[in-house]
């Protein structure tokens, strides 16, 4: 199931990575993008990682699970993670749903995403108080 | 004899449950005619999806009759498909020509069912229609030249087409009605006109009538032609993508707006990936309604180890991400129209319809 053409790419830039998706994933392709995106968070001892989803057609349960855990995973690597492109169609679909990307942070496209990675993105978890 | 307890989702659509009570009497119009178990849970589960299509139009009264002629019409269609087979089994060899000559000589014989069942609507009927349907006038400046409003112009128009299509049929299938009270029960039916259903006995008539039971069900079908519907066939996580991509694509053709067709995908997506995760494997039938108005079906469907309790499948919270039924209640809230029919060992049924909002 996990050989075939990779529909993503996880390219460095600087400390961060920025894995983007490149079409529809089904539900196998997701867990490879999520396994190669935290084998590469420890292997470059990347900083931050921005997702950029603008290529999903839909973000059903299943694949706002996988960011959710990605950004989690990530997390406990040491790793912030900012969640773009987020079509505003498949966010009231996602809300419709039920579903949510959690505490991940998210921003409109690939340079907010890295600009907020700048900032040292407010990491929510470290808002606590 | 039925083993397994029928389960049904109600919550809010009565359809469903009415639904779900008639399995054991379907089961037993087709086991008795279908010696073969697995052949006969097809026809079973295939007989209740189009029941259930039809359960939102029919008066309480008619859904058990119409749900016996199904059954018969479901077997009968089996056995001639069979028969048209096995007929054809020798020319499975042959080359076909690029266009087969029945194709044209079929389109030509609906053109002209079409036209003599035009020539049987009253004049004021058919140039009404035909000014909208064919001139793309719409109901409001049809009624300021009637001297109108344009949700009475819009009324009369759903009753010419309900009209024009017992007329269709009768014309193509070269048919007199046999009695004073078919055309009326016809209409009922096309309409979809459940008070009008109860007024004319449509329930008794059908189980009387050949004609008539063989009639209603292209006419409850809401206009569904299936010829127009898309089917994936669903094994593997590629095909959650195929489904929802189908879906994607027969709702984009019928006009929704591009938020419908994101939350229509999403449901799909929800709805097939069940099949991959629950049973080995099932389809995903998707079609388009044009009756009472535009929408989009999609029927889910699968021989899997079905739900054990579908009315707590479809409460929030209930779906652990593993269980049996996950996504049921997300993407029921997708849809307008959400109805559940899980047979424990025997199989689940899910049928959405979501309708195009006025453009
Ligand atoms: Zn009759």
């Amino acid at each position: 199931m996990n050989d075939g053409p990779r529909l993503f790419s996880i390219l460095r830039q600087g400390p961060y990575l920025i894995a983007s998706v490149h079409t529809a994933l089904d539900d196998s392709q997701l867990v490879r993008f999520q396994n190669d995106l935290v084998e590469r968070i420890g292997s470059d001892r990347a900083r931050g990682v921005v997702i950029d989803v603008a290529a999903l057609d839909v973000l059903d349960s299943f694949a706002s699970r996988t960011l959710r855990d990605m950004a989690e995973m990530a997390r406990l690597r040491g790793a912030v993670t900012v969640i773009v492109g987020i079509q505003p169609d498949v966010a009231f679909a996602m809300v419709q749903l039920g579903m949510d990307t959690g505490r991940v942070v998210t921003a409109l496209d690939l340079e907010e995403g890295l600009a907020e990675l700048d900032r040292g993105a407010r990491d929510p978890t470290a808002q606590r108080p | 004899m039925v083993s397994g307890e029928p389960v049904e989702s109600g919550a809010g659509d009565r359809g469903s449950a009415d639904v779900a009570a008639l399995i054991p009497l379907v089961r037993r119009i087709v086991a008795s005619r279908v010696p073969d178990p697995a052949t006969a849970d097809d026809l079973v589960q295939e007989t209740l999806t189009r029941v259930l299509a039809a359960a939102g139009r029919v008066e309480p009264g008619l859904l058990e009759p119409y749900a016996i002629v199904t059954a018969r019409n479901t077997v009968a269609s089996m056995w001639r498909d069979q028969d048209r087979q096995r007929r054809h089994q020798h020319r499975v060899v042959d080359l076909r020509p690029p266009q087969a000559p029945d194709e044209d000589v079929l389109a030509r014989e609906d053109r002209t069912a079409v036209a003599e069942a035009l020539t049987r609507l009253s004049d004021r009927e058919r140039t009404t229609l035909l000014a909208h349907e064919v001139s793309g006038q719409d109901t409001r400046s049809l009624a300021a030249e009637l001297g109108s409003t344009a949700g009475a112009v819009a009324a009369q128009l759903n009753r010419t087409r309900a009209r024009l299509r017992v007329e269709y049929l009768l014309v193509s299938e070269r048919a007199e009605p046999p009695t004073e009270r078919c055309r009326p029960v016809l209409l009922a039916i096309s309409g979809g006109d459940r008070r009008r259903q109860r007024e004319v006995d449509a329930a008794r008539h059908m189980l009387e009538c050949d004609l008539c039971a063989r009639l209603s069900e292209p006419l409850m079908g809401r206009g569904r032609s299936r010829d127009d519907a898309v089917r994936v066939a669903v094994r593997t996580d590629a095909d959650v993508v195929a489904a929802r991509q189908a879906a994607r694509e027969v709702a984009t053709r019928l006009g929704f707006s591009a938020t419908d067709v994101t939350l229509i995908a999403t449901a799909v997506s929800e709805m097939t990936r069940n099949i991959v995760r629950f049973a080995d494997s099932g389809e995903v039938v998707v079609a388009e309604l044009q009756e009472p108005r535009t929408g989009i079906s999609i029927v889910a469907r699968d021989a899997g180890p079905g739900i054990p309790d579908v009315e707590q499948a479809l409460q929030d919270g209930y779906s652990t991400y593993r269980g049996l039924g996950l996504g049921l209640p997300g993407a029921r809230r997708l849809m307008d129209e959400f109805a559940v029919v899980s047979e424990i060992g025997r199989g689940t049924t899910v049928t959405m319809t979501r309708w195009r909002g006025e453009a």
